[in-house]
């Protein structure tokens, strides 16, 4: 009988998850290696939405750039634009309206507001909830008809501009903005009552997928992910950008309600918690908004001139950075984007030795990754 | 590595203590399914029947009014994909004179205005640019094709010119 059994053999399964596998947030595929249901190795391959960005941007001119800026990360589109027109703004040395300001920081805040409710939607659907995804969806409709009727479009807007921003907003917007917010107020209390504090969801994600602080700080982990270890890192707050100085808002961290600091569902809380943030940023810009130009004195064929600038600003994800090389000429020399979720896919093959299958599924949900970012 | 919290031991009354949780916060998530069910109004539109009309801001199919246009080029220059294709002569100086509605001078006579719009990025760049405003984003948004040719629009045929008002009701 024991010779029997050494002569079993006993190998690792090798399991492909994704291109196509609904959990993986678009095409990021995930070479696992498990050991029955305990994944043994996890191995992120990436590339499948790559689009050569970077290389693109060699060839338009300032302007041109912005439209490719939102198909990096295009759930968080505004987002990206401003990191890259606050680059070239610096660069220039031109100074942006107050109302610009205004309405930027308005629209990033609006924008984050809409990416976490895409989170929690999507979230709740790795976790096999469904309903909370259309619950998130109904209230994002509101931010996509309103930036629409804004900018124009829905996801893809270029709407910030080199120097201010493209349209208007009128106080109708505004209105219907602020009272769009002192809604969703409340309805997040709901929402979090309906799918944070079920039973089934904090066992599913509490506990699960934590990282030491080290790990973090060794990988360069920054947005919601760091704050949910309990380290208050926001960029807003730390090196602020724009006119964030200004404005009263909390940084939420991580607290461990649930279970240990850092885990799955302190990455949810933060997130949820942030939402509520954003909506205080939202209606003191409402209330501070100043009447005035929305475009700064810019040249119609920009030029920027020789040198060099980096500029990181706090994105949904984290912190997305712009090292941006100018020559002299219209277009720019080189444009090099340190996004965050690159950095968090990493994450991936570091969370997932020991732990189950669907935990993992879990924990790359957690990460909130968006390929397009990834890939560039 | 994950740090891997370990379970404590089930005792009897953490037994009990679970299905009390589990009873208590899917009822809650219950109630609030249950409102749904009555006090809410359906917020989708079902679209083959209802269809949504988009802000006028809202950038769709482009449409140029060739009669307006004074191919100035800006447009393709300043689209970031390069789908416009512009072709033009300069016009006889004894050919009777010519203006836009908007009173530019129409000094040459566009031969080719063609956007392949499967290229298209819809970023407003080109609309922009326009001085005339003859190149605009309409809100049309009906306009899916079986071969991508059918997307290559050209705007000096009187079929696509037609195609001025047409917008979705």
């Amino acid at each position: 009988m024991s010779e029997n059994k050494e002569k079993l053999k006993t190998e690792l399964l090798t399991l492909n998850m994704g291109p196509q596998h609904p959990a993986t947030h678009g095409v990021l595929r995930v070479e696992i290696k498990t050991d029955s249901e305990i994944v043994a190795s996890a191995v992120p391959h990436i590339g499948y939405l790559h689009r050569c960005m970077e290389k693109h941007t060699e060839a338009v001119d300032f302007q041109g750039v912005i439209p490719f800026c939102d198909r990096m990360d295009y759930l968080a589109a505004m987002n990206m634009e401003l990191g890259y027109v606050i680059a070239v703004e610096k660069m220039l040395g031109t100074e942006v309206p107050r109302r610009a300001e205004y309405i930027r920081v308005l629209i990033s805040e609006l924008q984050r507001i809409s990416s976490h409710l895409m989170f929690f939607g999507t979230y709740a659907i790795d976790l096999g909830a469904f309903s909370p995804f259309l619950y998130a969806f109904q209230e994002r409709e509101f931010i996509l008809r309103i930036f629409e009727e804004i900018s124009g479009a829905r996801l893809l807007y270029n709407y910030f501009r080199v120097g201010g921003v493209a349209e208007d907003i009128t106080d109708g917007q505004l209105k219907r903005i602020s009272d769009f917010v002192e809604k969703l107020s409340g309805e997040l209390e709901k929402y979090h009552n309906l799918v944070g504090e079920n039973q089934i969801f904090i066992n599913r994600t509490a506990n699960v997928g934590t990282l030491s602080k080290e790990t973090l700080y060794d990988y360069g982990v920054t947005g919601p992910l760091l704050r949910a270890a309990g380290i208050d890192w926001d960029l807003r707050k730390k090196r602020p950008y724009s006119i964030y100085e200004e404005f009263d808002f909390d940084i939420p961290v991580g607290q461990g309600e649930k279970g240990v600091v850092g885990d799955c569902w302190d990455r949810y809380f933060v997130r949820m918690q942030e939402m509520h943030e954003s909506i205080k940023i939202v209606n003191q810009c409402i209330d501070g908004i100043e009447a005035g130009d929305i475009t700064g004195k810019v040249p119609k064929v920009i030029k920027v001139p020789k040198g060099e600038i980096y500029v990181r600003t706090e994105c949904p994800r984290g912190e997305l950075g712009y090292h941006l090389i100018a020559d002299g000429g219209k277009m720019p020399y080189r444009i090099k984007v340190k996004s965050s979720c690159f950095t968090h896919v990493a994450l991936l093959g570091e969370m997932g030795p020991g732990q189950l299958i669907a935990d993992f599924v879990a924990s790359i949900g957690s990460i909130d990754i968006v390929l397009g970012e990834v890939d560039r | 590595m994950s740090v891997i919290v370990k379970e404590e031991p089930l005792t009897v009354k953490k037994y009990f203590k679970n299905i009390w949780d589990s009873i208590y916060s899917v009822t809650k998530g219950m109630l609030i399914t249950f409102r749904y069910v009555h006090s809410e109004k359906p917020v989708t539109i079902e679209y083959p029947e209802v269809r949504e009309i988009l802000p006028d801001s809202s950038r769709s199919r482009l449409f140029n009014d060739v009669d307006n246009c004074i191919t100035c080029l800006q447009c393709s220059n300043a689209c970031p994909v390069d789908c416009i294709y512009i072709a033009g002569v300069r016009r006889d100086k004894e050919a009777p004179k010519m203006k836009t509605t908007s009173g530019h001078a129409i000094r040459i006579d566009l031969t080719q205005y063609v956007i392949d719009t499967s290229l298209c990025c819809y970023c407003g760049l080109c609309t922009e640019a326009c001085p005339t405003k003859c190149l605009t984003h309409t809100t049309d948004y009906e306009y899916s094709q079986y071969e991508p040719d059918g997307l290559i629009y050209d705007y000096l045929e009187p079929e696509v010119k037609a195609w001025k008002d047409r917008i979705v009701n």
